[in-house]
């Protein structure tokens, strides 16, 4: 369709390779989402029933999959997006699906080898693999991806994919307090409205851009819901909770927040019983750094969590999870000009992302993060990253300053995209919860 | 005694409660947080509008249409007083021309067009500019009674510039009145010359006098500007010259009073408070945390409002928390 004659980085891979490879990766994803949602299920005896509808949606081949296929077919556009700065009430405006398409696959990172050095970030490499073999199921629906240049992978990735797709750049201003940038961010958001308009055929109106914020501003709000509930003696297994934050990217958004909402009836139930899923004494453990995806990157939230000493996991700071849906749009005037500003705002001003930088160093993220673990209750952060995520790795330092001026232990877990390294990431994640469990008793 | 004055005293104290009923009604009646605070300030605003409206056209000596030259002085003072001490209360929530200008802006709104923005740095000089503006209507007086030496009877000379036969230049209070009496005609009173242009005035006078022009003029442009800027004369309006600055002196740390407060660890600094600011206040959120030092704030709590974040912006007044702001996206907690 788009593709171009010549592929200027990608490799010819011939149908069969991709078919074989296709089908085995398939069926081993398969079998982890399953072994996964069954540990989760091991975890928690009382897992909530709403918690059901989350399970069936974040099986990537499934439902999903299906329900976009048959609104393709209707003549919807789907657009697909590597970065959460890209402007999705944009896209629900104009009638199309938003849907993120990174990848979480760890045997496609060895494909994605092929076309980049093992030094990069798996993130990029394992999404580029999942788009040589076909894998992904989003990214083949998506008529156009949304690349937005923020970290180095996050800049070729990109120019990589657009071999195959319509890829619409967004560049994002490294500093962010300062007017020039606003401005700079304002007309790239107000680029990208056009492009979509044109692209899907769809007008944005006022009246849709005004229905799109309002109905990510009910998400927010089932969101904060949930993560109000987490503040308090655990309700709800960590790992239960980033799923539902995660199924996001790729639900229909309205029934998400239904769904959500359902949840968190029931938790207020639970919660009056008092029926917790682990001891209030277990060590309150936040996840700070490079995003984790579904489903293979599911490693670091089930060792807490069934570790021995167990710990739970009450909250995280990764653009996969909680940063998702932290921010709602704040729109002053309902006028177009004003909806657009406040849209572009939120994702420039508001983000938390450490590619930015100014004169005190990315100082929102320490004090959101240092916000959270008061909130919280937090006892121990692990600040997670998988080799070649520079700028998290880059950050720590700053953070476990920070948090160490507050007492709160601060673990340093680097990994990579393998199943490889589990046990002795084990051990480590074990001697940091016992030392949790240490400091809680004391 | 005058019975009259009790008689003015009990209309104006049914006005009050008229108002906190108001007050109460958008309390139970108004659950979106995004515009609560807003339309309790409308209440307060019409309150305001209708309790100064009586005062100017009913009270006291109605025969002589109006109240006496002085009390016009009195008035002044009583403001700035207000002003050092409680912060710019009385432009955000009580004055009729601000009230005016805001419903101008909600007639905008509803016609879906955009406010202009006005360039920071010419911003900040606006709001310098005031207090060249005050110091100038404050020698203008002296200055006209060396060209024109009439005797003064009663009142000083200030009095005289804010209600006396120089009243044409001055800005400082006149503004309101044709916005809430505009039908009063002529009034001399003391060979005081109490009139402020009004529609018949215009029509009668236009181009015979130069205050009155300039009155005019200033009338036109103001009202006309406050639809594409939000607020345009509150931006170096002299009667808002606030003695915020003050507070940066040791021993004036408390003024004013009532101010906002931000809470630097909570706050993602997002942008929402500096883009809502129907003066383009920046300190909100460019000051890190602690008590906003800025001399332009109306203390609106537009800001506060509509933060979206629990507890990171709120009204203070001394130590005690008025209004914080909170998660507007759902009803708080003991509802």
């Amino acid at each position: 369709m788009n593709e171009p004659v010549e592929k200027r980085y990608m490799p010819e891979v011939s149908r069969k390779e991709i078919d074989e490879l296709k089908t085995t990766m398939k069926a081993a994803s398969q079998k982890v989402m399953a072994e996964n949602i069954e540990r989760m299920k091991k975890a928690d005896p009382k897992r909530p029933e709403a918690m059901k509808y989350f399970d069936e949606i974040s099986n990537l081949f499934g439902k999903r999959q299906e329900e976009i296929a048959a609104e393709k077919a209707k003549g919807k556009k789907v657009i697909g997006y590597m970065c959460l700065f890209a402007p999705t009430e944009l896209i629900l405006a104009a009638d199309a699906i938003p849907v993120r398409v990174n990848s979480g696959w760890y045997d496609t990172s060895k494909l994605g080898d092929r076309v980049v050095p093992v030094e990069v970030c798996p993130v990029i490499r394992s999404t580029i693999g999942a788009k040589m073999i076909e894998l992904s199921p989003f990214m083949e629906q998506s008529d156009a991806l949304i690349s937005v240049l923020t970290c180095d992978g996050m800049t070729k990735l990109g120019e990589i994919l657009s071999d195959y797709k319509t890829i619409w750049g967004m560049n994002v201003p490294r500093i962010k307090d300062s007017t020039q940038s606003l401005r700079f961010w304002n007309d790239e958001i107000k680029q990208m409205k056009n492009q979509i308009e044109t692209f899907t055929g769809n007008k944005i109106t006022r009246n849709k851009l005004k229905e799109a914020i309002e109905l990510s501003h009910r998400a927010t709000k089932a969101f904060r819901r949930l993560q109000e509930l987490r503040k308090g003696s655990p309700v709800i297994m960590g790992r239960d909770a980033m799923l539902v934050n995660q199924t996001f990217l790729w639900d229909d958004k309205l029934r998400w927040t239904q769904k959500t909402e359902a949840l968190c009836d029931e938790l207020e139930k639970r919660a009056q019983r008092k029926d917790w899923v682990c001891s209030p004494d277990t060590p309150r453990v936040m996840i700070t750094g490079t995003p984790m995806f579904w489903p293979d990157n599911w490693k670091l939230p089930t060792l807490v969590e069934e570790s021995n000493p167990q710990g739970i996991i009450v909250a995280d700071e990764q653009c996969s999870g909680e940063r998702i849906l932290n921010d709602p749009v704040g729109v002053d005037e309902w006028s177009m000009d004003d909806m657009l500003n406040a849209i572009g705002e939120r994702y420039l001003m508001a983000s938390t992302c450490p590619c930015f930088t100014s004169k005190d160093g990315n100082e929102d993220r320490i004090n959101w993060l240092l916000n959270k673990v008061k909130d919280w209750k937090v006892q121990g952060v692990v600040y997670y990253v998988v080799r070649g995520c520079m700028l998290y790795a880059m950050e720590y330092t700053r953070v476990k300053k920070a948090l160490d001026k507050i007492n709160v232990p601060v673990y340093y877990l680097d990994t990579e995209y393998t199943r490889e390294d589990v046990g002795q990431m084990k051990t480590r994640v074990e001697a940091f919860l016992e030392m949790l469990t240490a400091r809680v008793d004391m | 005694m005058d019975w009259g004055i009790v008689g003015d005293i009990l209309r104006l104290t049914a006005l009050g409660g008229l108002g906190v009923a108001g007050v109460i009604a958008v309390l139970i009646w108004k659950k979106n947080r995004s515009t609560r605070v807003t339309f309790l300030r409308f209440v307060i605003q019409a309150t305001a509008l209708a309790a100064i409206f009586y005062v100017l056209s009913y009270t006291v000596s109605p025969a002589s249409g109006g109240l006496p030259p002085i009390m016009f002085l009195y008035v002044m003072v009583a403001v700035f007083a207000m002003t050092i001490v409680l912060g710019r209360v009385f432009c955000g929530w009580l004055c009729p021309f601000g009230f005016i200008m805001d419903l101008e802006s909600q007639i905008r709104r509803a016609a879906k067009i955009r406010y202009r923005i006005v360039p920071d740095k010419f911003n900040v000089a606006l709001h310098k500019s005031r207090y060249v503006i005050l110091l100038v209507f404050l020698l203008l007086p002296v200055v006209l009674w060396f060209s024109d030496p009439r005797p003064i009877m009663v009142s000083p000379l200030m009095a005289q510039l804010l209600a006396g036969h120089y009243r044409p230049y001055s800005v400082l209070l006149d503004p309101l009145i044709p916005f809430i009496v505009p039908w009063k005609g002529q009034v001399i009173v003391d060979q005081v010359n109490l009139t402020y242009p009004y529609a018949l005035s215009i029509i009668t006078y236009a181009g015979t006098n130069i205050g009155q022009i300039l009155a005019i003029a200033f009338v036109g442009t103001t009202l006309a500007g406050a639809f594409a800027v939000r607020r345009v004369w509150c931006r170096f309006c002299p009667t808002g010259a606030s003695l915020a600055v003050v507070n940066r002196f040791k021993g004036f740390k408390w003024a004013p009073i009532l101010h906002i407060s931000k809470d630097e660890e909570k706050c993602t600094k997002c942008g929402v408070c500096k883009r809502v600011c129907p003066v383009q206040v920046n300190e909100v959120y460019e000051q890190k945390s602690g008590k906003i030092i800025t001399s332009q704030c109306m203390v609106c709590a537009r800001c506060v409002e509509m933060c979206p974040y629990e507890d990171v912006l709120m009204v203070k007044l001394g130590s005690k928390t008025l209004f914080k702001s909170r998660n507007w996206l759902e009803p708080s907690r003991n509802e």
